[in-house]
């Protein structure tokens, strides 16, 4: 048996890493399985939870008033049916008897809590010098008669028909409540279930928050989960071409599969074993497993490639395995741990899923760095490889290209330097441009249905937006509803805002109503006896739980609910803060005003996400330094390991900033995505440049690095081209993620073998001095 | 032979068991929602013919102290509801076509608080049973289309010896259960008066109770007081 431990390593652990891998394969093979397979059995714990609500923070300021809202009024996460045909009246019998059906079909629904359509509102008449309180519709079939009163009805009072029917009289809408707004795709697809077969013959949208938020998750992940199996062909493809060996091909992909299998079954007993939501696979997680991918595939196929390469050289498999993995056991184990000290600093965002990703995705990582390291050579060292084969006597297509990417590189360092340096600095005027927006229209392209929806109800109907205010204080004096309705009517003055209610429009009814239907009395009494005697009239024919929805049972607190079309987060901002500019300036401060709503938490939960992903970058950066200066044992070393990945988040923003690519909490994604990849390359290049700067001539230092290294990057980096099958979704940030984790990869990888490659040949003399 | 009384035959005798010329309560009614959130009513009522005419002024809470209600049944015709707004000192009607309204946001609905008409429901008797060690008919009644019930069916418990009712459940059009009722008596004079009625809308999850206090009956109530003049004014006690 060969001495591995004397030819191969001066150092104890390699040579033992090596040993246990050639000496003892089966063994090394029979563990790793064993406790990919223990670990991965978690998968069974594994929960999805595509509920938006649970990545907030419980401390955030909107979510607590909106939470206060949902337990006083509840839940206020609504979603909108809207029904109809173009070109035809509404108000006719037939869709007046599909209305009740539909009304009382969904009344059955688990989820579902409350509606609101004609056919469960109440109207306030006048009749004799009496208020009357009756159904709206009182039954399932109303004669045209009845129907034109109806209509008649509505087109006098303009802000209870603004709840119920579009503009031009063409489509009825329902409110639908569910009980809590935590399960919201629940919510929806159950609504969906009900209400598509009974509205069969019309069209039908669906729309609101609760909507939009319910599908994202589950369609996001189908639409991904499709795109990668493209993707992942795609990587196959890249990979055969070049390895040119379809076992090297499998064997890369047996430590991408069984590392993704151990990290999903490791965040399945965590949950387990916790119960902690950190530990839920969210919206928040989806980057996940396109980024332990990355990283696995570029464990697998350095080791592949570097094993192709020796064997070529040394014509003995033990050997040549011996040889690679003395040479990348460490820039393995560093590019580890660097990237899972990096993902760890998420476990200080306050968003909860993220610490859940922060420790799942170093479990995944650390443990394709196990596989990588040893078992891998394990199974390459039991495998008979044909030493005439092409993928072992030829250069592949890349290994060709890098040679004279090197030549170029080195012999002009000086212009490399500075071509990167300014691109860079480009890309640094592009960040200001960055714009942060969730508007949820635009994440849709035009033509698919949610997209089509939201643009139906922005057109027709109120708009699905919500915005709800929080009024504290006395619900009965007329000082307090006045004050009310002077918000709502600024609130109106936003042209995107199409309606407003609350109970001060209610009691202006009322009014109206009591003193002979006279519209001069539509106005808040003035007097706090007369609020008050008017529900007590309201109670003798109607019910004042028909209120439960805009005031409180103590009459302490009510809700203002207004309507918009979609606003993006800038107009939100600005709205909001005009809001509540006027709330300080003009209203009563003994009363207490809560801006809300599902938008309001969205605007807060971006900005918490983009804050977290540049605290993220920057620690990462930080971590990532002082790690590589460490092991490199040079604080030069640290700041060079660093330069790739700070120029790829520089010019990845940047490119989004020039070519108006909006932060949302999608793209931020995208740093992490950055952070997995972008240190790799640095540190195997570095690693490999130290190495060689002990045994190789200065002059021809750096193009055997390039030539060592850069074939693997190139490889690497090449195969994540798989990435721009998501530029094919249909969901645009996305598209954004498949198009920027492409540009990540080649920014990464070149400016790797472009300016670290330049920058070290430049400042070789300093660098080769110490190491000697 | 014993034949056993039949339903219909209960049902009269219930109508026809002696009843108060005319009464006089304070009466508390509670209102608890779903969220265990209660309301109180204190009002003071005045009725006579068997309830047909009720006249009440609410006391509590504050906010309602002043507010007054006439009702005045017919059989012949729409019933009369009114109502005194101390605040617009105004008389207004309250409608009488929705009888399956509740009253006061209460769980009692105007129907529940007004006399059966026996020729407008079916009866029919099923088994006897023990409710709280009380000998019980239970009837099946069944409203008839000119009754405009907002319910399809009652089960009602009455108490052999008093011709109480002690216990009611009533029946949605859609035939679920909506409402429990609990009734207690007490014997005032020769006549059983209701002491306590306890109501729970199994739908709404929602129970009101309400309580008779110091019940007096056959006080000589004067007929004319049963007119909206007299709502403006709460009486001495």
């Amino acid at each position: 048996m060969t001495k591995i431990k004397s030819k191969f390593s001066q150092n104890p652990i390699r040579s033992w890493c090596i040993h246990q891998s050639l000496d003892y394969p089966w063994r090394t093979i029979i563990i790793s399985l064993l406790v990919t397979l223990l670990v991965g059995s978690g998968v069974k714990f594994f929960l999805i939870d595509d509920d938006m609500m649970k990545i907030l923070p419980k401390n955030l300021e909107s979510r607590i008033s909106w939470e206060a809202i949902q337990d006083e009024f509840g839940s206020t996460e609504v979603i909108f049916i809207a029904f109809g045909n173009e070109g035809e009246s509404i108000f006719n019998p037939e869709a007046i008897a599909t209305l009740w059906d539909l009304t009382e079909a969904l009344e059955t629904g688990k989820q579902i809590e409350e509606l609101n359509s004609i056919a469960t509102a109440t109207r306030m008449d006048n009749l004799d010098g009496f208020m009357e309180v009756d159904d709206l519709q009182p039954e399932r079939n109303l004669s045209q008669e009845e129907i034109n009163d109806l209509k008649e009805y509505l087109d006098k009072n303009t802000v209870v028909k603004k709840r119920f029917v579009s503009e031009d009289d063409q489509y009825f809408l329902i409110t639908v409540q569910p009980y809590n707004s935590e399960g919201l795709n629940l919510f929806r697809d159950e609504l969906v279930a009900i209400a598509d077969p009974i509205l069969a013959g019309y069209e039908v949208h669906y729309g609101g928050q609760a909507y939009v938020t319910g599908t994202m998750p589950a369609m996001i992940r189908d639409d991904v989960q499709d795109l990668m199996k493209v993707g992942i062909l795609i990587m196959v493809m890249v990979l055969l071409l070049n390895l040119r060996s379809v076992p090297g091909v499998a064997m890369v992909f047996m430590v991408i599969g069984l590392s993704l299998f151990a990290m999903i079954g490791a965040m399945g007993w965590i949950y387990q074993l916790t119960g902690s939501d950190r530990f839920l696979f969210t919206l928040a997680n989806t980057s996940m497993p396109i980024i332990l991918l990355t990283i696995a595939n570029s464990d697998g196929v350095h080791v592949v490639s570097k094993f192709f390469r020796e064997l070529r050289v040394k014509h003995e498999v033990r050997l040549a395995l011996g040889s690679t993995m003395d040479s990348l056991l460490v820039p393995i184990f560093l590019t580890s741990v660097t990237t899972i000290a990096a993902f760890a600093t998420m476990t200080l965002s306050p968003l909860e899923p993220l610490f859940g990703y922060g420790i799942t995705i170093g479990i995944g990582i650390a443990w394709a760095w196990f596989l990588s390291s040893l078992m891998l050579p394990a199974v390459i060292s039991l495998k008979k490889w044909n030493l005439k084969s092409k993928a072992i006597t030829e250069l592949s297509i890349f290994e060709k290209v890098i040679n004279k990417l090197g030549k170029i590189v080195l012999t002009h360092p000086k212009y490399v330097f500075s071509a990167g340096a300014i691109i860079v600095l480009i890309g640094l005027f592009g960040i200001s441009k960055v714009v942060v927006d969730v508007n949820m229209s635009k994440f849709f392209k035009p033509g698919t249905e949610i997209r089509d929806t939201m643009d139906f109800m922005d057109e027709k109907m109120a708009g699905t937006v919500d915005i709800r205010v929080r009024v504290m204080g006395d619900m009965k004096n007329p000082q307090t509803l006045s004050s009310m309705r002077t918000l709502q009517k600024k609130m109106e003055e936003n042209e995107k805002v199409t309606t407003s209610f609350s109970i001060a429009n209610v009691v202006e009814q009322m009014h109206r109503t009591v003193m002979d239907d006279n519209p001069k009395y539509e106005t808040i009494p003035d007097n706090r006896e007369k609020v008050n005697n008017l529900f007590t009239v309201y109670s003798m024919s109607g019910d004042l739980d028909d209120f439960s929805s805009i005031v409180d049972y103590d009459y302490k607190t009510g809700l203002i609910t207004a309507f918009s079309k979609v606003m993006s987060t800038d107009e939100i901002f600005a709205y909001v803060e005009k809001m509540n500019g006027h709330v300080k300036t003009t209203m009563d401060r003994n009363l207490i005003v809560d801006f809300t709503g599902m938008i309001v938490i969205l605007r807060d939960l971006v900005i918490m996400i983009v804050r977290s992903s540049a605290i993220s970058i920057i620690f990462s950066l930080i971590v990532i330094g002082i790690i590589a200066s460490i092991f490199f044992k040079r604080i030069l070393w640290g700041m060079l390991a660093v330069i790739p990945l700070t120029s790829a988040v520089i010019i990845n923003f940047g490119f989004m900033g020039y070519f108006g690519i909006e932060l949302s909490h999608i793209t931020a994604i995208l740093s992490s995505i950055i952070i997995g990849v972008g240190v790799d390359f640095a540190v195997h290049y570095i690693a490999q440049f130290r190495r060689l700067s002990r045994i190789i001539d200065a002059n021809k230092l750096s193009r055997e690095v390039v030539d060592d290294v850069g074939y693997p990057i190139i490889l690497d980096a090449a195969s994540n081209m798989g990435f721009g099958a998501l530029l094919f979704s249909a969901f645009v940030p996305i598209q954004y993620i498949g198009g920027l984790t492409v540009f990540a990869m080649v920014s990464t990888s070149i400016g790797t073998l472009t300016v670290l490659s330049a920058l070290a040949e430049l400042l070789k003399q300093r660098l080769i001095e110490r190491n000697v | 032979m014993v034949f056993a009384q039949t339903g219909l035959e209960i049902a009269k005798m219930v109508d026809e068991r002696p009843t108060p010329k005319d009464m006089f309560s304070k009466t508390k009614m509670i209102l608890t929602n779903s969220k265990g959130q209660s309301r109180t009513n204190v009002m003071i009522s005045k009725s006579m013919d068997g309830n047909k005419k009720q006249i009440i002024w609410f006391l509590e809470p504050k906010d309602d102290k002043g507010v007054s209600f006439l009702k005045i049944e017919h059989s012949d015709q729409d019933d009369e509801m009114r109502m005194w707004l101390p605040a617009f000192k105004k008389i207004r009607r309250i409608s009488s076509k929705r009888r399956g309204d509740s009253f006061m946001s209460s769980d009692l609905s105007y129907e529940d608080l007004s006399s059966r008409d026996l020729t407008k429901n079916e009866y029919s008797r099923i088994d006897d049973e023990m409710i709280d060690g009380k000998d019980c008919y239970v009837l099946k009644v069944i409203p008839k289309k000119e009754a405009k019930s907002s319910y399809s069916k009652h089960l009602s418990w009455i108490e052999k010896s008093s011709l109480m009712a002690v216990k009611e459940e009533s029946y949605d059009k859609r035939g679920e259960l909506k409402k429990n009722k609990a009734y207690t008596y007490k014997k005032l004079k020769e006549y059983f008066v209701m002491e306590r009625i306890f109501v729970e809308d199994i739908q709404k999850n929602h129970t009101t109770e309400v309580t008779f206090l110091d019940l007096q009956v056959d006080t000589g109530i004067d007929y004319n007081l049963f007119h909206e003049k007299n709502l403006k004014r709460i009486p001495k006690m």
